[in-house]
C-alpha cells in the first residue's frame, strides 16, 4: 500500500478507532497536519522526484556519450598503431631479404 | 618524453576523474533553477572549451605547415583536428541533453549551436581532404583549418553578437566557489586525456610519414637493383 493509500483509506478499511487510553497512557493528538497539506506536500515531493529521476537520466546519457566518444577513438588509435607496427614488421623483413 | 607523456597524462586524468564526479555528484549543491541536470555543466563546457582549444591549434598548425612545410606541425594540425571531431560530436550530443532538460527543447537553432555545428563541420570536411585529398590538396586542407580556427572567436562571441538562448560569457566569471571546485577537475581529467589522445596520435602521423619515406626508399632501391 502506498504512502497516499495509507493517507487516504476509507473509513470502512480504516482500523478502529482506538480505544480510550487508560490511565497513564494518554496519547497527544496530532496537531497541525490536515488532508490537503499533507496531499499537497506528496504531490509536490512526487513532482520533484519525477525531476530529478529525469535529470538523472539525462545526465547518465551525457556523460555515457562522452566517455563511449573518448573510448572508441582510443580503440581507434590502438588499432591504428597495430596496423603501423606490422607494417615497420612489413617493411623489416623486406629489408632483410635484400641483405 | 613523447612515448611517457600520454602514459602519465591519462594517469593524471585516471586519478582526476573519480576525484571531479565525486565534487559534482556528493559535495556541489544542486542549482537553485535548473536542479539537478545543470551537474551537465560540469563537462559540457569543458568539453566545449578543449574543442575551441584544438579548433585554434590545428588552424596554427595548419598555418606553419603550410609556409614551413613543417612535419611535426602537419601531424599536430592532423591530431588536434580529430580531437575537435572527438569533443565536438560530445559538445553537440551533451548539449541538447542539457537543453532537452532545461529549456523542453533539444535544439534551437541559436547563434551558437550553429557556429558550432560549423566548426564540426568545417573541421570533419578538413580530416576527410587530409586523408582522401589528392596530390597538392594539402593546402586546401590547410585554408579549411585556418577558416575553422577563425569560427572560434565567433562562438565566443555568439552570444553577445546575436539573441541566443545559451546564457552570456560573463555567467562562468560569477559562478560561486564550489562550482569552480567542480569544473576545475572535471576540465583537468577531460582536458589530460584529450591532449594524451593528441599527443599519441601525433606520434603515430610522424610514424606514418616516416614509414610511407622508407617504403619509398626501399622501392627505389628495388627498382634500381632490377
Amino acid at each position: 500500500m502506498t504512502a497516499n493509500a495509507m493517507l487516504w483509506a476509507p473509513e470502512a478499511e480504516a482500523p478502529a478507532a482506538p480505544a480510550a487510553p487508560a490511565e497513564g497512557d494518554e496519547y497527544e493528538a496530532v496537531e497541525g497536519l490536515d488532508r490537503a497539506g499533507i496531499e499537497c506536500t506528496r504531490a509536490f515531493e512526487a513532482v520533484a522526484a519525477k525531476k530529478t529521476a529525469s535529470d538523472y537520466a539525462h545526465i547518465v546519457w551525457a556523460y555515457g556519450v562522452l566517455w563511449s566518444l573518448f573510448a572508441i577513438y582510443g580503440v581507434m588509435l590502438w588499432r591504428r598503431g597495430q596496423r603501423l607496427r606490422g607494417d615497420v614488421q612489413a617493411l623489416r623483413a623486406r629489408l632483410d631479404a635484400k641483405k | 618524453m613523447a612515448r611517457t607523456l600520454p602514459i602519465l597524462l591519462l594517469l593524471a586524468a585516471a586519478v582526476i576523474f573519480p576525484l571531479s564526479v565525486r565534487t559534482i555528484f556528493l559535495e556541489v549543491g544542486i542549482e537553485r533553477q535548473l536542479g539537478t541536470v545543470q551537474k551537465i555543466f560540469y563537462f559540457h563546457v569543458p568539453l566545449a572549451w578543449i574543442m575551441m582549444l584544438y579548433g585554434v591549434v590545428c588552424g596554427i598548425a595548419a598555418g606553419v605547415q603550410l609556409r614551413r612545410q613543417s612535419r611535426m606541425a602537419e601531424a599536430i594540425a592532423i591530431a588536434a583536428g580529430e580531437m575537435v571531431i572527438v569533443t565536438g560530436i560530445a559538445v553537440l550530443v551533451t548539449g541538447p541533453i542539457w537543453g532537452h532538460a532545461s529549456w523542453g527543447k533539444a535544439w534551437t537553432w541559436d547563434a551558437r549551436q550553429i557556429s558550432t555545428g560549423l566548426l564540426w563541420l568545417v573541421f570533419v570536411a578538413y580530416v576527410l581532404v587530409r586523408r582522401y585529398g589528392a596530390a597538392g590538396s594539402e593546402r586546401l586542407a590547410a585554408a579549411l583549418a585556418i577558416f575553422g580556427a577563425v569560427d572560434v572567436p565567433i562562438i565566443y562571441y555568439a552570444v553577445k553578437i546575436w539573441k541566443t538562448t545559451h546564457p552570456s560569457n560573463e555567467v562562468v566569471g560569477t559562478l560561486p566557489p564550489e562550482m569552480w571546485a567542480a569544473l576545475w577537475p572535471a576540465l583537468g581529467a577531460l582536458l589530460a586525456t584529450a591532449t594524451a589522445l593528441v599527443a599519441v596520435r601525433t606520434r603515430q602521423e610522424l610514424v606514418e610519414m616516416d614509414l610511407d619515406d622508407v617504403w619509398v626508399e626501399a622501392e627505389d632501391v628495388k627498382g634500381e637493383a632490377t
